[in-house]
């Protein structure tokens, strides 16, 4: 495939709903501040979305993807983004998703939750797999690599570590969140 | 070699003392036999390699988490310590926090790979300080064995920035590889504190951030070659034996370096001479058989499993010419008790210990780069020896360059603490974690630890394993000594955190859970460093002591217990290097006298 090509398709993700994987493309970067060309990068779109199907009750989450079209463009975003995660039922999974984007992890879900909405055997604390751990967001964040994945080389580690590309992301993040739209 | 071999030596464990010594023993002509009570599973690099993804999809990523125990072999887990429920029968009244590995490369599968010399003041405790006991050798005596130990091991330093406390050096001699490259928290914390004085005592010490030895490979000095991965392959193939002749930063020493740049003993065991050995994986040593007229040792008895799932096994009898428990401390000491073999002095398993350790950890006020490198490549030694010891334990700071995660499970921890605690998310919750992370600080403080009779190892019929063999129950207190020294330590941690202006932050509330002790007002919370020692102790005569300075039991003279059980005192070195050179000293004397 050329860069030409590339550029001329429209978004398109592995697997699955097109329009669903877009919703929860967008959502994970309103949750996570990484971008969708980041999100995607780690090649675990696909991974996480299935792993939350399997724990979550029948349209959980497709309510929480559903409540994110109408987060409003623009600077106000955050406040939307608030809302979903001061609610009861769509609060505790938003935070699972920024979790498992950062960690590669799947967080057991609050006892209240649980009584509230529904148990799966699945919804425990565990590492999504292999490829999820090394592919976590925390790792990028913190400017360094997966412990024990990716390593950066003899003496790589005395040198200063570079800077936090912060401000260009969150820019990035905000111009892609708008994209991602439709 | 075939099964009917007859051996000159059975070597009991192919950890880091079995593995040195079925080298230099095959080497000389000796043929070998090694039982090894866990599985070969590290022995080929695809099997290894299926640790490191076991590492990557287990929640936890402590020591033990690349390394899941055999049943038939099982082993202690820092994750039980609190339950109290695990391999170790814990009696208290504290605690022992420390594990190992019952595999074929033993616990050097999953060590830090810090390789410092015992200063030669440790060898001499009670004549300098009235604590403790006098090694019945000299840190003269053991300095060419730890020339030959930081060679057979591949141990990475600077002779520059080791002599010092007392250590030397013969002229012309340094390390075979260059010392490992700083990490930049350890440069940013040098300009910091490099020089600063605290008051022990009677006495002022100035500090320094000081780069320290590991068995990790660097650039080799002369012609030195480093050892890469082991790739022992039943078709003769050996591809990855290339990798890992350069550490790459991969900071995840413990539990599993994945390209094997930090030693472990499947190496020295693959440089064996292959025509004089065999090894018997899952090939558990369950009682040492002694002739009771002369007390020489006339077999091992082992019992041979199949499945590491179930305990169905086979009952076998090894027999040679010398035998040598190398098993691990504590498992050496087991195996003596449960062979009825507890010697006229009565020590066996007696005079247990370990470097309790604490943490301390806090935010630089700039990055640090944490999250890079080797776990460690630094740490502050000054504190190692002085007259203070008179009165309270030595102790030792390693610098870790992996932020917080030995202590609060960081980065993961750090993260779930800015999302459900502080709510944040999205861009400010990715700045949060990019000023925050790289900021992140933390001190592992080893302590001193006395012998002491009320620490031990003991067996009781009524625990045992799947396979009918006696579960070490474990004695263990915390003594005034120690404690003395937690409480010096921490207050020379937070002049040094002051100074280099890291805003503490090390609240229990925020780490792992860890045993705990009260001293003087303080709570200490402390974990093991995995040094475990004393349990067959070595002594100049056989009423005080198991072993002689030859590490060969006083009274079975063809039976040889190697490792740190054999230290009187461990002052404040990691054992490992200290216990290698022990070995190839007692290697050396086995060879003169078997092969001669």
């Amino acid at each position: 495939m050329t860069v030409n090509e590339d550029r001329t398709r429209p978004a398109r993700s592995p697997g699955g709903s097109d329009d669903r994987t877009d919703r929860f493309l967008v959502v994970s970067v309103a949750l996570t501040g990484f971008g969708r060309v980041e999100l995607l990068g780690t090649g675990l779109t696909d991974t996480y979305l299935r792993a939350i199907d399997a724990v979550l009750p029948d349209g959980v989450l497709d309510e929480l993807l559903e409540a994110v079209g109408e987060i409003p463009v623009g600077a106000d975003h955050e406040t939307d983004v608030e809302s979903i995660l001061a609610d009861p039922k769509l609060g505790p999974v938003a935070r699972n998703i920024i979790l498992m984007w950062f960690c590669g992890t799947w967080t057991r879900l609050p006892d209240t939750w649980r009584t509230a909405y529904g148990v799966s055997p699945l919804d425990a604390d565990r590492v999504v797999s292999a490829q999820a751990y090394q592919g976590g967001l925390q790792w990028v964040a913190a400017g360094a690599h997966p412990a024990g994945a990716r390593q950066q080389g003899f003496g790589a580690w005395s040198l200063p570590p570079e800077p936090a590309a912060q401000s260009e992301t969150r820019a990035a993040a905000q111009s892609e969140t708008r994209a991602g739209r439709r | 070699m075939n099964d009917d071999a007859d051996y000159d030596v059975v070597i009991v464990g192919a950890g880091v003392n079995g593995a040195l010594s079925a080298k230099r023993l095959t080497r000389a002509g000796l043929r070998v036999l090694v039982l090894e009570a866990g599985p070969d599973t590290a022995w080929t690099f695809d099997g290894y390699t299926r640790h490191v993804s076991h590492f990557y999809a287990n929640s936890t990523k402590n020591a033990e988490s690349a390394w899941p125990p055999a049943a038939n072999a099982p082993q202690p887990d820092t994750a039980d310590v609190r339950s109290g429920d695990g391999y170790f029968v814990q009696q208290g009244p504290n605690p022992f926090a420390s594990s190992y590995t019952r595999l074929l490369g033993g616990s050097t599968l999953h060590w830090l790979g810090v390789s410092l010399r015992m200063l030669p003041e440790d060898f001499e405790l009670r004549t300098r300080y009235g604590v403790g006991r006098d090694w019945p050798l000299g840190y003269a005596d053991l300095e060419p064995y730890y020339r030959q130990a930081e060679r057979e091991i591949g141990v990475s330093a600077d002779v520059a920035d080791q002599a010092h406390l007392g250590i030397d050096f013969p002229e012309g001699y340094d390390y075979p590889m260059r010392r490992i490259p700083p990490s930049y928290s350890d440069r940013v914390l040098a300009a910091a504190i490099d020089g600063m004085e605290v008051a022990l005592g009677e006495e002022q010490f100035a500090l320094q951030v000081r780069n320290y030895p590991a068995a990790r490979n660097s650039m080799p000095r002369g012609d030195y070659q480093p050892v890469g991965a082991v790739d022992e392959r039943t078709d003769g193939q050996a591809l990855a034996r290339d990798l890992g002749q350069r550490c790459a930063g991969n900071t995840a020493c413990t539990p599993i370096c994945p390209i094997q740049a930090k030693y472990n003993a499947g190496k020295s065991l693959a440089q064996a001479e292959n025509r004089n050995l065999r090894v018997i994986p899952q090939a558990v040593a369950s009682r040492i058989l002694v002739d009771p007229v002369s007390g020489m040792v006339r077999g091992v008895e082992y019992q041979r499993y199949e499945h590491p799932g179930s305990p169905r096994h086979t009952v076998h009898t090894a027999t040679a010419r010398a035998y040598v428990l190398a098993a691990h401390a504590v498992e050496n000491a087991k195996l003596l008790l449960a062979s009825g073999l507890s010697g006229g002095s009565g020590q066996v398993g007696k005079g247990l210990m370990d470097h309790p350790a604490l943490y301390a950890w806090g935010l630089s006020p700039t990055s640090v780069g944490a999250f890079r490198g080797p776990l460690s490549t630094a740490g502050i030694d000054d504190l190692r020896g002085g007259s203070f010891r008179a009165s309270h334990a030595a102790f030792r700071f390693d610098i870790g360059n992996d932020g917080w995660r030995a202590t609060t499970g960081a980065p993961d921890s750090s993260v779930a603490s800015a999302v459900t605690g502080h709510q944040l998310f999205g861009p400010r919750l990715r700045t949060h974690l990019e000023e925050s992370l790289p900021r992140q600080v933390r001190f592992s403080v080893a302590v001193e630890q006395l012998p002491s009779a009320a620490n031990n190892v003991s067996i009781d019929p009524r625990y045992v394993d799947p396979l009918g063999n006696p579960r070490p129950v474990i004695n263990y207190h915390l003594d005034d000594y120690t404690l003395a020294g937690m409480a010096a330590a921490t207050d020379v941690y937070r002049q040094v955190f002051r100074r280099a202006g890291i805003e503490d932050r090390s609240d229990p509330e925020e780490a792992s859970w860890m045993p705990s002790v009260s001293y003087d007002g303080s709570v200490f919370h402390y974990h093991g460093m995995g040094h475990f020692a004393g349990t067959h102790v070595m002594g100049s005569s056989a009423e005080t002591s198991v072993v002689d300075a030859d590490q060969r039991s006083w009274e079975h003279r063809n039976l040889f217990v190697l490792g740190s059980g054999s230290f009187p005192t461990m002052g404040t070195s990691n054992p490992t290097l200290t216990m290698a050179a022990l070995t190839l000293r007692t290697s050396e004397r086995l060879i003169k006298e078997l092969a001669g």
